[in-house]
């Protein structure tokens, strides 16, 4: 509320989180050392020589961007829908009725289930995968969209009302930009929750991508390289975040500050 | 426009009675009555927010209301809080906001304004919609003397150059006076208008 910004400080908690990630990589050393089976749990430094061979030879690249795409083209599915469902069910007290019993069962459904019966209905194809993966996430983004909507201000819709605003000028200037931490959380709760269901898919019926090749790995108890996958696309995964989520919520959030 | 009002209840409770008004291009009607009375529900009625009653409401002029509180979209600069409810141009919305002399704070956002130039942008967003008849919620309450003041001033200059007609509510026949705005007095359970 008052005057003095904060401090242009760098970033935040930038030293402890490189400490605390430093403490994790010693004690995998230590432990590494310490148990000497090399098979179970690797040393840091056999991993890391990993990810640079499969880095090197371009097979990181089109696995995880295989991934990738599954995890984008779920995810954009999934809040979509999610979206759509959540802003019906907050606004209409009888579509809420009708549709709350499917939403519970589908959030309670295990998501190896969703996956199994969408690969028997569906086929071990792509439409099939997207689909899986979509259908474990959309109950949870359309619970979050729905609390948010509930929550709507009155009398912002007394006044795009009075004025007659346009549907479309009323959900873009109005509505969304209410809903916007809702979309962020369900987003970034999203994204965390899609990638590990993505790995089970391909680990299941997909003949590329880091899940399949966790799958190969497994069956030959390569424990090198199933974390060597792991770390390389949890990199990738926190580089998204870090790129792309938090700039964008900073943007959605400028108009919070108190400017002089 | 005019408005024929036969009932008006929350529940099982009958908030107004039989009333009924009439409001043109060019006339200033005030709402009076204590507080709680039904008088904002009448403006709501009116503004066309309500249409839960019994009666007739009748009329194709074009509306604008000033809310209680200002209303305004805390996420858009104070161009974009007139241009994008109203349809105008950011131009004219800035031409509104020099109007209402607000010059110089366009890309302000509504938390960086006080409360009365919060009141003077809601204002200035009422008359960008080009209204035959503005519709006013006691629009000058929980402002100082002076800034009431010079709202009403303002109200007044703008009402009088654009030619809107105006229904104020308010429990302040004062504001009224300042106006020129025909007294209407809401009283009684059910409400209803009195002549006096």
């Amino acid at each position: 509320m008052t005057g003095a910004p904060k401090p242009p400080a760098l970033r935040p908690g930038l030293v402890p989180g490189v400490l605390s990630i430093l403490a994790m990589l010693l004690v995998w050393t230590l432990a590494s050392q310490l148990t000497d089976r090399p098979q179970t749990l690797p040393a840091p430094w056999d991993v890391a020589a990993r990810i640079m061979r499969l880095a090197a030879t371009g097979e990181l690249w089109f696995n995880a961007g295989m991934t990738m795409f599954r995890v984008i083209a779920s995810f954009a599915l999934a809040m979509a829908a999610g979206m759509a469902l959540g802003l019906w069910m907050g606004r209409s007290r009888g579509a809420d009725q009708w549709l709350n019993p499917g939403l519970i069962i589908l959030l309670n459904v295990p998501a190896l289930v969703v996956i199994v019966l969408c690969y028997i209905w569906i086929g071990l194809n792509e439409t099939a995968a997207v689909l899986a993966v979509a259908l474990n996430k959309i109950p949870v983004v359309t619970v979050m969209i729905r609390e948010g909507t509930r929550a709507l201000r009155p009398d912002l819709d007394d006044m795009a009302r009075a004025f007659r605003m346009r549907p479309w000028a009323r959900l873009r200037h109005v509505v969304l930009p209410q809903l916007a931490p809702h979309v962020a959380a369900s987003a970034r709760a999203g994204i965390s929750l899609i990638w590990k269901i993505v790995l089970v898919v391909e680990f299941l019926g997909r003949s590329n991508g880091v899940g399949f090749k966790i799958h190969l790995l497994f069956s030959s108890f390569d424990v090198t390289g199933v974390l060597a996958w792991a770390l390389a696309f949890v990199a990738v995964m926190l580089a998204i975040d870090l790129i792309l989520l938090r700039p964008w919520e900073r943007r959605a959030n400028r108009w919070r500050q108190d400017a002089a | 426009m005019r408005l024929e009002l036969e009932a008006k209840s929350f529940g099982p409770r009958q908030v107004l009675g039989r009333l009924a008004l009439a409001v043109a291009r060019g006339e200033r009607l005030a709402i009076l009555g204590p507080s709680g009375i039904g008088k904002s529900t009448l403006l709501r009625i009116l503004a066309g927010l309500d249409a839960d009653y019994r009666g007739r409401l009748e009329g194709a002029e074009r509306l604008a209301v000033v809310f209680q509180e200002p209303v305004l979209l805390p996420w858009r600069d104070a161009v974009g809080n007139i241009a994008i409810p109203t349809g105008c141009d950011a131009a004219t919305a800035r031409d509104w906001l020099a109007q209402v002399g607000l010059a110089g704070h366009e890309a302000k956002f509504p938390r960086q304004l006080s409360l009365g130039q919060q009141r003077r942008l809601a204002l200035a967003r009422a008359f960008a919609a080009g209204p035959d008849i503005l519709l006013m919620d006691e629009p000058f309450a929980s402002l100082d003397g002076d800034t009431a003041a010079r709202m009403l001033a303002l109200t007044d200059a703008l009402l009088t150059r654009s030619g809107a007609g105006l229904v104020l509510v308010t429990h302040d026949p004062a504001e009224a006076a300042a106006l020129g705005a025909r007294p209407l007095h809401l009283g009684g359970d059910p409400a209803r208008l009195q002549k006096d």
